[in-house]
């Protein structure tokens, strides 16, 4: 019964933790007494934006000019830290918006569970002029972040599927990785890149220790235009796109050739720095990752697309975004509004995050920016922007995370775990969470 | 303590007054004292478990509610995961609570004894896991056993033992998570023994000793049955914590691998906070109440006092 406790105690938490957030608003405005309407105005307010880490600091970076162009806007821009901000958010929202900051940072992963299971809870953005901006995010974009003729959120990020790779340790083993065309060929090149070199091709973390080690079987499924979950949101994962793509890690861990990455990101990033794994198939924005943790190995990495799942399929997918959307509760919408469209809808703001923090872009007209078109040192003067933008560019299919996408992500961690941990069969694993995925929503599998 | 404050109202008031006269508000005054312990008690507590079950009576999809009657409690019967849950915490249950209070009563004796020197520092070391916060538990055990570079491991290969993956395996990740809870709550109840052992009339370990009981002997019939009380005390509080458990799993497992180490206490937060489906993280709270009411009652009729 403590945990019922528990639970009250997290929501009000939040509750007073957004009392707190307010008299302390309300402490540093004795100054200039900006006049704060049940609506705000687009001049005026007080906003609170909840991000994490890397976006975070780089919002936070945007402010001063911000508030040279909205002097009536105070910003205080706060990291709560992923994966914190998604309790966070979700114990705001179960309290009927209390205590939740203005703008929030949300990932595409989130945004339906929020639409669908906190209704009014973020604010429709038509009315505060959201439209505006329809045709100017990457493809996909806007339906992602839309439903039913409201917009409830402005895209950030549009991360392609990438693969970053160690290009001296395959040129050590005579592997031509440009030339692969597809898994089956990577697994054969990755047998012999162990063979000259010891070294594991890529890393996962199989017993899934930190909830979301799926990101890879996540990528091979949206190569073939698959998810969880078609448009209708019947689970797809009994499909035969869903067994290649598990079949293909089982074939990656059969050779040997898949490190175990447990205890998630700083496991991941303590392989990238010992050099233990040559590949990261991982999206856009890990590219600054990779030179953040180790900048000494500048001119030995290389980035590509990756290859198809089947000969002659697909090589790009967008395989996740964020972006920011207005508490419904907000008393300043029209200041949140202001700084979410500061943010994300002025080139400027964009490339500069980009050149910070290596954060891709949705908005298109930022690729404008030579930034983007430039050689990159780090990774052996490829033009890595431009690589990502040609992904970007092409037909791509739009996910329906739906709001069990956290159920089905813990079936589909666990089943991949029986795969790698305990050499089971990729049919049998599958159908199983996609029956358990299917009792416990009530969905229907598509068989 | 309200008896104490009552009682101490009451012959306060009746030493100054006659009798018969009772001044107006006296009898008041006790209740006046506990009213804001009762209405935290109301606020926190009471609140909180019955909208719990008024909710575990709904289908919630987050703010959307539509009445269920019983189909959540249904729900959990047909659930496989509720029911991995339910095995895996009755297994720690079953394996580590004993092995925990076995070594605490060990633990106890020791402290106690004269023959052992800093006492008060061994006791504190033993006692300093309990305040341990919860981050920095997970941190530190999380890099003990991990299986690349953690200590333990490197222990083990000192003497020759090849590497265990500690959290990776279902079955290891299971015996890790009983090495965290015999770590972090042993010294706790031991102290709890230590003081009753210090309670125990000398005489009768006298009596004995006249009567040539030997060490052992002394133990078993003088030591253990004095334990009793405390016996049933750290029983019950240890079932109710394992059945709640929550912390351990949640930091350093996940639940996993593939559910190994998913307790009723992570289920139900997985429920609510993670999948937004609190009317049926509320019928898990119940069930769990249920079931630790059945074996509060069970541990009583057994081991309580019979006199």
């Amino acid at each position: 019964m403590a945990h019922l406790d528990r639970r009250r105690f997290l929501q009000l938490g939040a509750l007073a933790a957004g009392s707190t957030v307010l008299t302390a608003c309300g402490a540093g405005s004795t100054a200039a007494p900006a006049p704060v309407g049940p609506t705000g105005t687009a001049a005026t307010g007080e906003i609170t934006v909840w991000s994490w880490q890397g976006p975070a600091a780089m919002m936070k970076a945007l402010v001063p000019d911000f508030t040279k162009e909205f002097p009536g806007i105070k910003v205080d821009v706060q990291d709560i830290g992923n994966p914190a901000i998604w309790d966070k958010i979700t114990s705001g929202l179960a309290a009927g918006g209390q205590g939740l900051g203005d703008v929030l940072h949300i990932g595409v992963d989130y945004l339906p569970a929020y639409i669908e299971k906190f209704p009014g809870g973020l604010a429709d953005l038509v009315p505060l002029g959201a439209d505006k901006h329809k045709g100017k995010f990457a493809q996909g974009m806007w339906e992602t972040v839309s439903r039913d003729g409201k917009v409830y959120a402005l895209p950030w990020e549009a991360n392609s599927a990438g693969f970053y790779y160690r290009a001296d340790l395959f040129e050590k083993a005579g592997v031509d990785v440009e030339a692969l065309r597809t898994w089956d060929e990577v697994i054969e090149a990755g047998i012999k890149l162990k063979e000259k070199t010891g070294v594991q091709l890529i890393g996962i973390d199989k017993p899934a220790s930190v909830g979301d080690s799926a990101g890879f079987f996540q990528t091979l499924l949206q190569l073939q235009d698959s998810f969880y979950f078609d448009m209708q949101g019947n689970i797809t994962l009994d499909t035969p796109q869903a067994i290649t793509a598990m079949t293909i890690i089982k074939k990656l861990n059969d050779a040997g050739l898949v490190a175990d990455t447990a205890g998630g990101w700083n496991a991941m990033i303590s392989s990238i720095k010992k050099g233990a794994v040559a590949v990261q198939a991982m999206p856009t924005w890990f590219g600054g990752i990779i030179e953040e943790t180790v900048p000494g190995e500048k001119g030995k990495w290389k980035v590509r697309l990756p290859p198809a799942v089947t000969p002659g399929g697909k090589v790009s997918a967008t395989v996740n975004s964020t972006h920011l959307a207005v508490a419904n509760t907000s008393k300043a919408k029209a200041a949140a509004f202001a700084f979410a469209e500061y943010v994300l809808t002025r080139p400027e703001s964009q490339v500069k995050i980009y050149k910070e923090k290596g954060i891709a872009p949705a908005l298109l007209a930022a690729y404008d920016d030579p930034v983007f078109h430039e050689e990159s040192a780090f990774f052996s003067g490829q033009k890595k922007g431009e690589i990502f933008l040609d992904a970007l560019k092409q037909p791509s299919y739009v996910t329906n995370y739906t709001a069990d996408y956290s159920r089905a992500l813990k079936a589909v961690t666990d089943a991949q775990s029986k795969v790698l941990l305990k050499g089971a069969d990729p049919a049998t694993v599958l159908k199983e969470a996609a029956d358990l995925i299917a009792q416990q929503t009530g969905r229907t599998v598509l068989r | 303590m309200s008896t104490v404050v009552s009682e101490r109202a009451t012959a306060g008031a009746s030493a100054k007054t006659p009798r018969r006269v009772r001044r107006p508000g006296t009898k008041a005054a006790p209740y006046l004292f506990v009213l804001p312990a009762l209405a935290l008690f109301a606020v926190f507590k009471l609140y909180p478990i019955a909208w719990s079950f008024w909710l575990s009576l709904f289908r919630t999809d987050g703010a959307l509610q539509s009445f269920a009657g019983t189909a959540n409690y249904e729900r959990l019967l047909r659930d496989p995961l509720f029911w991995t849950a339910l095995r895996n915490t009755g297994v720690i249950l079953v394996v580590q609570v004993p092995l925990m209070l076995a070594i605490a009563i060990g633990l106890a004796v020791a402290f106690g004894s004269a023959l052992l020197r800093f006492r008060a520092f061994i006791r504190l070391g033993f006692f300093l896991p309990m305040v341990t916060g919860l981050v920095a538990y997970g941190v530190l055990f999380a890099v003990l056993l991990n299986p690349q570079s953690g200590l333990v491991n490197w222990f083990l290969g000192l003497a020759g033992i090849p590497a265990v993956p500690w959290l990776a395996d279902t079955l290891w990740a299971r015996i890790a998570l009983g090495l965290a809870l015999t770590w972090h709550y042993t010294g706790y109840n031991a102290v709890i023994f230590l003081s009753r052992l210090q309670a125990l009339p000398r005489d009768h370990y006298d009596a004995a000793a006249v009567d040539g009981a030997n060490a052992w002997k002394r133990f078993r019939h003088v030591t253990l049955p004095g334990l009793r009380p405390v016996v049933l005390l750290t029983l019950v509080m240890s079932t109710i914590g394992t059945l709640q458990l929550f912390d351990e799993p949640y930091v350093l497992t996940n639940g996993g691998p593939d559910n190994s180490t998913l307790t009723l206490g992570l289920y139900l937060y997985n429920n609510g906070f993670k999948f937004f489906d609190f009317g049926y993280a509320s019928a898990i709270a119940y069930a769990l109440a249920v079931i630790i009411g059945f074996l509060g009652i069970v541990q009583f009729r057994f081991l309580g006092d019979k006199s």
